[in-house]
């Protein structure tokens, strides 16, 4: 029994642009609707994911923002932050929600472009512990070059294996014209030249800042061939620095979410044809494909040097192009996520479509595993 | 770093919570001063808060069982013994400032309010006493009475040098002119413990020569800090060439644990700042007497087109022109280049008294609403 149907997706291309975030925002809505063939009407309720509204641009009670876009209608509407991890939570809710709603739309948005460098960085940062981490100047980057370096000494994890999920990523974000790095070839030189952010991640293991969003209709039933079932939905946190927690290889909220995703859904890990992870750096990627069973821990680099999780490989992971090269607009990348899946499960996927997409997962995460939300969706049948 | 374990059920935590969440005991405070690096990584992008980079990000497993983010100014291996930050008695030394000047004050300021023990030594009494009532109010502006009376508490005042016989390290802070700084060097040298070093905040006078009236030079050198002290992050440090490298050693550190970046330049004239400074104040007084702008203009067009935060001609009247204009004269007989000469007009101003800010007129009356009197 599914938990609930995605029946229609939207998303706006992931970069930096003039566009403001309301203009952003309703071009995703429209572009959902349309895509679910339903009208404005036909929405009981909606949710908005967004991290950084308020520090970025002093834009908060986002709710009401997406209000002011549908003069008149006044629906129920909420705003959820769970870092980046807020559109995946958003989904999860969405689909908690059907019990009172039948047709929900979820609305993930950010607008981070032309925010002044130092600040932006500080402004992610929140996602970490204000006294734990903040103050210690662990930022975003430095936390998981923590994690990388970790992995690194337990596993035998190498840079090299690093440059192997950017270069694979940023060849897939080529078929993807939605992607942050659509137009960008990036090739080994580039990598090569990249500086050195938090050793050891450099330039090309992170993520863009990017601007965008996307929106999904999530629905208690059916409509047609193309409403894609989404048969498992997991969620868990955990507390939200790495000096709370024992491990640093692995994310526990990630495996919890993944095993209530999979039960959900009836299947294991290995049942799993395609997956779209949070790949806010390359060393995420190999956890994720970790803590998702995909393999044992530290194994997840001879998948990734066996050309396993590339397009044509077994177990594609991020033929989107990931957040790495796809871009990361915050707020609205857990359900970029999912606008994706859907794409393929679909079969619209264009020149990225991949040959087999029965069963395809989301991996969204908050902060350093603070938190994660799982999705686990299938093809119409 | 604080954090609190419960002695019941075991749960750890890392805030300062009253109670365990799951069995409501009582949580004991724990206060691990060191551990073991799990991870380092070596931070190269800067934010609000942390602009100066590179700086490390240490993963410790405390010697308490826990673990905590240290932030470094110096790699460290993994494996490696690490102490987080230094507690407060260490880091509480005692510091000797001389003279009740715009620096002496904002010196003091500084040091009492990052915790340190200081010796504040005036010409006269009466200085000391107005300078000491300034120094109250700049204090009361950013911590209550209470903490007022608690910072001032270690603060010794006076007249009399032989009270920096228990200073670790003195600050020489009096006007900008050779021989004076040398008749108080040499006296504070005479009072000092033999292991505590000497510093001069000149902003460029020759340390070899001031150097030459002391019994051990090799533990004199130069703090240059810059106006206000307690907010400008840059602080020029400096040795003579006699210098023990100890000493240098010891001045860096020392501004580093007030919070500041300091950059160690040669004694020459003017250091490195006043260098750069003086010709761009000097051409913006041309400038002006070339007619090219008026004085707001010229400073709107420099702090836009420069990206300066303040215009030259403002800065300095903030200085003081009788400052500049003594600075430009030194750098003209210490390089013997009459390209650094003061321009006439700058040269009219103080003869006729206008010396910037402090006497309400300069470039601009201060008196009033800004606008430009010249």
């Amino acid at each position: 029994m599914p938990q609930g149907y995605v029946v229609g997706v939207g998303k706006t291309r992931f970069g930096p642009t003039s566009k403001s975030l309301p203009m952003l925002a309703q071009e995703a809505l429209i572009a959902a609707l349309e895509d679910a063939g339903l009208t404005i009407g036909d929405i009981d309720a909606f949710i908005v994911a967004n991290y950084l509204g308020g520090p970025n641009e002093g834009r908060l009670h986002l709710n009401s923002v997406v209000a002011g876009l549908l003069p008149g209608v006044n629906l129920p509407g909420w705003r959820v932050e769970a870092a980046c991890a807020s559109g995946g939570v958003a989904v999860h809710q969405a689909l908690l929600s059907l019990s009172r709603y039948e047709n929900v739309l979820v609305l993930g948005v950010e607008r981070m472009s032309g925010i002044p460098g130092m600040l932006l960085t500080k402004n992610i940062g929140m996602a970490g512990d204000l006294d734990l981490d903040q103050g210690a100047g662990l930022n975003f980057p430095a936390s998981y070059a923590l994690v990388a370096q970790r992995h690194m000494q337990t596993y035998g994890t190498t840079t090299r294996d690093l440059e192997l999920i950017s270069l694979k990523n940023h060849e897939n974000a080529r078929r993807n014209p939605l992607a942050h790095f659509y137009h960008k070839s990036v090739v080994q030189a580039d990598i090569d030249a990249g500086v050195t952010v938090a050793s050891p991640l450099r330039l090309f293991d992170c993520c863009p800042v990017s601007d965008g969003a996307a929106a999904a209709v999530i629905s208690r039933d059916s409509r047609d061939g193309r409403s894609i079932p989404v048969l498992g939905s997991g969620l868990s946190t955990d507390a939200i620095s790495l000096t709370q927690r024992t491990v640093h290889t692995s994310f526990q909220a990630a495996r919890d979410a993944a095993a209530t995703a999979y039960a959900q859904a009836d299947i294991v890990a290995a049942d799993v044809d395609f997956a779209e992870v949070h790949d806010c750096f390359t060393i995420a990627e190999i956890v994720a494909m970790e803590d998702l069973g995909f393999c044992e821990p530290g194994a997840a680099v001879s998948l990734i040097r066996g050309g396993v999780t590339s397009r044509d490989g077994s177990l594609p992971v991020n033929a989107s192009g990931g957040l790495k090269a796809g871009g990361h607009a915050i707020g609205a990348t857990g359900v970029g996520q999912v606008y994706e899946v859907v794409r393929q499960l679909r079969g619209e996927a264009g020149d990225r479509q991949l040959a087999r997409a029965e069963i395809g997962l989301t991996h969204n995460v908050g902060g350093v595993g603070g938190t994660c939300a799982i999705h686990v969706m299938g093809s119409a049948s | 770093m604080s954090r609190r374990n419960c002695p019941s059920c075991g749960a750890r935590y890392g805030y300062e919570l009253e109670r365990c969440t799951f069995c409501a005991a009582p949580l004991v405070e724990t206060e691990s001063t060191s551990g073991t690096a799990m991870a380092v990584t070596e931070v190269s992008v800067p934010s609000v808060g942390h602009e100066d980079t590179p700086y490390w990000c240490a993963l410790l497993q405390t010697d308490d069982g826990g673990s905590a983010i240290v932030k470094l100014g110096h790699p460290v291996e993994v494996g490696q013994r690490v102490t987080m930050g230094i507690t407060d008695d260490a880091e509480r030394i005692t510091v000797g400032v001389l003279g009740t000047g715009i620096m002496g004050k904002g010196l003091v300021e500084l040091l009492l309010g990052s915790g340190n023990d200081v010796v504040w030594i005036a010409r006269s009494q009466s200085s000391l006493d107005t300078a000491r009532i300034k120094l109250s109010e700049r204090l009361a502006r950013v911590m209550d009475s209470d903490e007022l009376d608690e910072r001032l508490g270690h603060l010794d005042a006076g007249t009399d040098m032989a009270a920096l016989g228990r200073c670790d390290l003195v600050i020489e802070a009096i006007v900008e002119e050779l021989e004076p700084k040398k008749e108080w060097l040499r006296a504070a040298e005479s009072s000092m413990r033999p292991d505590a070093v000497l510093a001069t905040n000149t902003s460029g006078l020759p340390l070899d020569e001031l150097a030459e009236v002391l019994e051990h030079p090799g533990r004199f050198g130069c703090l240059h800090f810059f106006n206000p002290a307690t907010r400008m992050r840059l602080v020029e440090v400096s040795v003579p060439e006699q210098t023990d490298a100890q000493t240098l050693e010891t001045l860096t550190a020392f501004s580093r644990a007030l919070g500041k970046v300091p950059v160690t330049v040669r004694s020459r004239p003017a250091f490195v700042v006043n260098r750069v400074l003086m010709p761009l104040i000097n051409e913006a007084v041309r400038s002006l007497e070339e007619e090219a702008a008026t004085a707001e203009q010229i400073d709107e067009a420099v702090r836009l087109g420069l990206n300066h935060p303040m215009g030259p001609l403002e800065l300095a009247d903030l200085i003081g022109l009788d400052v500049i204009v003594d600075i430009m004269d030194n750098l003209v007989e210490r390089t013997a280049d009459s390209t650094y000469a003061p321009r006439p007009m700058l040269r009219e101003l103080v003869a006729q008294g206008h010396l910037g800010r402090k006497t309400h007129r300069g470039f601009y009356d201060h008196s009033a609403p800004p606008g430009a009197v010249t």
